[in-house]
């Protein structure tokens, strides 16, 4: 029987499994070592695998997300873990000129097996520096792959597969997700690192999340049944690349798209999955694809305003409603 | 005075705390600053620090138990024997509620459920009770607003799903009526395609087109539904006289014991009360008989409930009841809705020797009855859902009803 | 120093500690949010380096910078109801803890990205040299910022163009729970400055008179139009790096060492006007609040009873602080949307 824990225990367990069998993969950031991780993601591993496998850098995004392309391109396994994804500004020219492009201006003669981790999201009212969601500006970056686990299983599988994939994989950890809870089975296999997930099944209206709004957008759909709504949430999983086969095929069933993004709603991720959607799915279409997302505003520090800023269960069933005039 | 402790916020993400334990006892003096607790964060195990000086009292709070922020976990008496004076009240009884100074700065603690989505919607400082917690989610929230900001604008046309089945079905568009907010759905091209083609007008005599009642859309729709149903008919002729002896002797209606005895007829043939659904065949229980009434806006079948288990007096006045609502159009969907057999009644007719009628969605079979002759004799006709009557359960129905009409068997 | 100026010391420390101490306090009872960094244990620090500018000075500072806001003239109001998130804090509710702001005192702001501070304080100081005026720009930062990229590139580009800028390290010895030694090939900050050609001291940041005097000297240089200065002001902070933080990597050995030479303290008694004996500083350590109240009562600046007063009067302070930020109204969305378009100027996009 497979049990309960939390997120960042199945995202420790990932990376505690891997390193006792791969000696090419170490962990570097901010914290990771003595202090166990801003989210603990990395307790206990200092105290097994010693300071060379995980590493406590001084603060230097941009320059030890570089040490990690250079390890990765003599076939080490980095798995860099940038404090938030806020921090990651400073690191995206390793990321985005590096990681991404070395392999492939090598004419593919170098692997990158980097693993960038980074929590990022609104979290509790961290103010605007803190509050980002970088998901827009990694996406449009070819040569990157980004996973969004929403849950421990899936956090336990994607962090395993990331690692262990030869492509650069960044890793997008919500930080209001580290404290949930899940079961998490070592034993099944797991789908396709790009595989979306339909979390609940429906006939009327598909909607797509992913992260944390992919709870959101569950909960709303066991709301929406009162409505007579029954609404099938597809949780993307990844966002580089994107399961289109699962999307289009609901849509197809469905006819109505609700995207429920928590990043800004003016070119972000549902921009790209509403318009994607509608060009494979045009004729199927009853009414126009919905987009709910963040507003494009920074997050004010003030809760209320905060919570304002982003969609919560109550919006995304309104949402859905309107698809239905 | 006391004042309270609560189990502090130790980080922003932080929704419940776990009292590892007390470092005090109540009755301990404490000094502001003291370490009076260890207090297990979702991060790190942490001291809690008492804020002012005083003495510590109960009731505490159990250790190593998980507590939400902000629930009150023990006090601080400004003096020893205030501290101690306290008989320590049960755990389970709430937290009572802080002076009014703290009151402000520590909100209610709502439920576990209540705090996990507070902390979902709302963080803010100086939170807010949940009660005022929905203001904040109205139809005008600042999100939905904003995804509502891009709404297609104008009214009318066609989406792409209706126009690409426009195209499969080879439909006329010109023939498509919009919904209600101007659009043609795929729901209108459904519509259009089920039904009977639009009849052709070009070379009528000049018209004029007039929406019918709403009634008789309804019935429009309702009937053109029901081509989906495989129907056949079977008639047969009875000797009415004796029923209708009956009915003069007791002052009742004849329709209303003809559909008594079509009740009593139907409970021994279950079948016919049943009705084919997608899951399967619906066995009723009672027999709901619909009678159907012709009135100025249309067709209409109230319903009498349980015909076959009620005295006939009882029926008698329901049936009162009800086409009186009818003369006023006060009938409710509970009034016409729901009925497992059907009658219709065209007696008042003399030369329509006999007729058959459709099976409404809903039921299995209807009864047509016709006019008697100056014999007494009328034609009965039973339409029929062929999925769930073959011709010899309709036909043996028939032999028994008619056999219980000729002898008036109405009990 | 004057009798007025070690009682204003003495007040605006003793104020940080109380302002700090009740902000934990409503903290942990949720009415601050967030990320929450405390100054406890640096307050001669900012103290000393802010009561040696001027007010045409621009400071430009991180995301622990409650105290410095405080010693530059906000009122305790508005610090407070900021990290309370209310309308009438001193960024209206939108920054909270780590973006304290005020245009008026040039408190050019908190930054909580770690190493903001230098290119904003060198831009600056640009703007400074271009208006030729005699004004000069401080920027705090951490040892944990000194390795990031911005540091190096910043102090290069101040010391080749001579601009006015006096880097103050607030050195506290942890990169969050990363000690110096783990975290900086050249713990000692300031040798760093050497690369740049920048003149740079290491000051006991305990000590306020002595983080005062150093920055007084090295802004009357910076004024003289040498260029930039550095001070490294070796310090300690008593909490965690922030308020989930226990702080529990460093070693209680360390910590207690350091509680003694609470500044607050230290402060007290380095004003004494006889050289304390060796005694004297073996049992005060080096907290800066007691040094300076036992410097006050030395000097006859305070009795005992004056140091109560003072004591109730900042409580008193801090209590209104308090009052004020849970009186205050929320901002609403409006005021959201009026900040993020302050700049627009009413222009209305057709």
């Amino acid at each position: 029987m497979a049990d309960e824990i939390f997120y960042w225990q199945a995202l420790n367990r990932a990376l505690d499994e891997l390193m006792a069998v791969d000696e090419a993969i170490f962990i570097l950031g901010e914290d990771v070592g003595l202090y166990g991780g801003s989210y603990r993601v990395t307790e206990g591993l200092y105290a097994k695998y010693g300071e060379w496998r995980v590493r406590d850098t001084p603060i230097s995004e941009g320059s030890f997300t570089g040490l990690g392309v250079g390890a990765a391109l003599m076939g080490m396994r980095p798995v860099v873990e940038i404090m938030t994804v806020n921090f990651a500004l400073l690191a995206l020219d390793a990321i985005i000129n590096m990681a991404a492009k070395v392999p492939f201006m090598s004419g593919g003669a170098f692997p990158m097996g980097l693993t960038v981790r980074m929590p990022g999201g609104v979290a509790k009212q961290l103010a605007a520096q803190h509050s980002q969601r970088l998901e827009h500006t990694l996406m449009n970056v070819p040569g990157l792959r980004i996973v969004v686990p929403a849950t421990p299983q899936d956090a336990y599988w994607q962090l395993k597969q990331a690692v262990l994939s030869d492509e650069p994989v960044i890793v997008l950890e919500h930080e209001l997700l580290y404290f949930s809870k899940g079961q998490v089975d070592e034993t099944l296999p797991p789908p396709p690192p790009h595989r979306a997930l339909c979390r609940r099944q429906g006939r009327d209206l598909t909607i797509i999340a992913y992260s944390k709004m992919a709870a959101l957008a569950e909960q709303a759909a066991e709301k929406l049944v009162a409505q007579g709504i029954d609404a099938e949430v597809i949780d993307l999983r990844s966002l580089s690349p994107i399961d289109w086969h699962t999307c289009a095929e609901s849509v197809a069933r469905t006819h109505r798209l609700l995207i429920v993004e928590e990043d800004c709603r003016f070119a972000g991720a549902g921009a790209e999955i509403a318009a994607t959607l509608t060009e494979r799915c045009f004729t199927q279409l009853e009414v126009a694809p919905l987009r709910l997302g963040g507003l494009d505003i920074p997050t004010p520090y003030n809760g209320r305003l905060e919570a304002q800023t982003i969609p919560q269960v109550e919006d995304i069933v309104a949402a859905a409603k309107q698809l239905f005039n | 005075m006391k004042h309270p402790i609560t189990m502090p916020v130790l980080s922003d993400t932080m929704e419940t705390g776990r009292l590892v334990r007390w470092l005090k006892k109540p009755g301990d003096s404490i000094k502001k600053g003291e370490v009076i607790a260890e207090v297990e964060s979702d991060k790190a195990l942490m001291e809690l620090e008492a804020f002012q000086d005083g003495f510590l009292a109960g009731p505490l709070a159990q250790e190593n138990s998980d507590i939400p922020v902000k629930t009150v976990i023990g006090w601080i008496a400004e003096s020893r024997e205030e501290a101690l004076a306290e008989a320590p009240q049960p755990e389970t009884k709430p937290a009572p509620e802080p002076s009014k100074a703290t009151s402000e700065a520590a909100a209610p603690v709502p439920a576990a459920e209540e705090a996990q989505l507070k902390v979902e919607s709302q963080t803010g400082p100086g939170a807010l009770p949940p009660a005022s917690q929905p203001a904040t989610f109205q139809a005008s929230s600042p999100v939905l607003q904003a995804a509502l900001s891009a709404r297609p604008t104008e009214s009318g046309g066609m989406t792409p799903l209706a126009r690409e089945l426009v195209q499969e079905l080879d439909i006329d568009p010109q023939t498509l009526a919009p919904g209600a907010d101007g659009v043609i759905r795929a729901r209108q091209v459904l519509a259009a395609a089920l039904s009977a083609p639009a009849p052709d007008l070009r070379y009528s005599a000049d018209y004029e087109i007039k929406r019918p009642s709403g009634l008789r859309e309804k019935i429009a729709e309702n009937m053109a539904a029901t081509t989906a149903t495989p129907m056949f008919q079977l008639t047969a002729r009875v000797h009415l006289t004796k029923l209708h002896d009956l009915a003069k002797q007791r002052e009742l209606s004849l329709t209303l014991l003809m559909a008594r005895v079509s009740a009593v007829t139907v409970q021994k043939h279950p079948l016919v009360n049943a009705v084919w659904t997608p899951k399967g065949l619906a066995w009723r229980k009672q027999v709901d008989v619909a009678i159907a009434v012709d009135t100025p806006d249309g067709l209409i079948s109230p319903v009498l409930r349980d015909v076959a288990g009620r005295p006939l007096e009882e029926l008698a006045e329901d049936w009162r009841i009800l086409k009186d609502k009818t003369q006023r159009r006060r009938l409710q969907p509970s009034d016409y809705e729901g009925a497992g057999f059907y009658l219709s009644n065209l007696g008042v007719f003399p030369r329509v020797l006999w007729f058959d009628a459709i099976v409404p969605l809903g039921a299995s079979a209807i009864l047509a009855v016709a006019a008697a002759d100056k014999a007494g004799r009328c034609a009965l006709t039973i339409s029929c859902d062929h999925r769930v009557l073959a011709g010899a359960d309709a036909a043996r129905f028939m032999e028994d009803l008619s056999e219980a009409i000729e002898k008036a068997q109405v009990d | 120093m004057d009798r007025d100026q070690a009682l204003a010391f003495l007040h605006d420390m003793t104020l940080a500690r109380a302002f700090e101490e009740r902000a934990a306090q409503e903290y942990m009872q949720g009415n601050i949010a967030g990320f929450l960094h405390l100054y406890p244990g640096e307050e001669a620090v900012a103290v000393g380096v802010l009561h040696a500018c001027e007010a045409s000075d621009y400071i430009v500072t991180t995301y622990r910078e409650h105290v410095h806001a405080l010693v530059r003239g906000v009122p305790a109001e508005e610090v407070m109801a900021e990290l309370f998130g209310k309308s009438h804090g001193c960024s209206r509710g939108m920054g909270g803890s780590m973006h304290l702001f005020d245009a008026e005192r040039r408190f050019m702001g908190g930054y909580a990205i770690v190493g903001e501070t230098y290119p904003v304080a060198v831009g600056i100081g640009y703007g400074i040299v271009l208006k030729d005026l005699p004004e000069a720009v401080i920027c705090f930062f951490g040892d944990g910022a000194v390795n990031q990229g911005t540091f190096h590139e910043s102090l290069n580009m101040a010391a080749l163009w001579k601009l006015p800028v006096l880097f103050v390290c607030e050195n506290n010895q942890y990169q969050i729970g990363t000690e110096i030694h783990r975290h900086s090939a050249v713990p000692e900050v300031y040798k760093r400055a050497s690369a740049y050609r920048i003149p740079a001291e290491r000051v006991d940041g305990m000590d306020v008179l002595k983080v005062y005097e150093a920055t007084q000297h090295a802004l009357q240089q910076i004024r003289a139009g040498t260029g930039p200065q550095l001070i490294e002001c070796v310090t300690y902070r008593f909490r965690g790096h922030s308020m989930a933080d226990p702080g529990s990597y460093r070693p209680p050995v360390e910590v207690k060492a350091f509680q003694q030479v609470d500044p607050v303290e230290m402060a007290l008694r380095e004003l004494s006007l006889a050289y304390p004996s060796p005694e004297q500083i073996a049992t005060a350590g080096p907290d800066c609040l007691l040094r300076l109240r036992e410097y006050c009562l030395d000097q006859g600046h305070l009795h005992e009873e004056s140091i109560k007063d003072l004591e109730q009067k900042v409580q008193a302070e801090v209590e209104a602080a308090v009052q004020f930020a849970l009186e205050c109204p929320e901002p609403t969305m409006d005021d959201a949307w009026d900040a993020l378009l302050c700049n627009r100027n009413g222009e209305v996009l057709t």
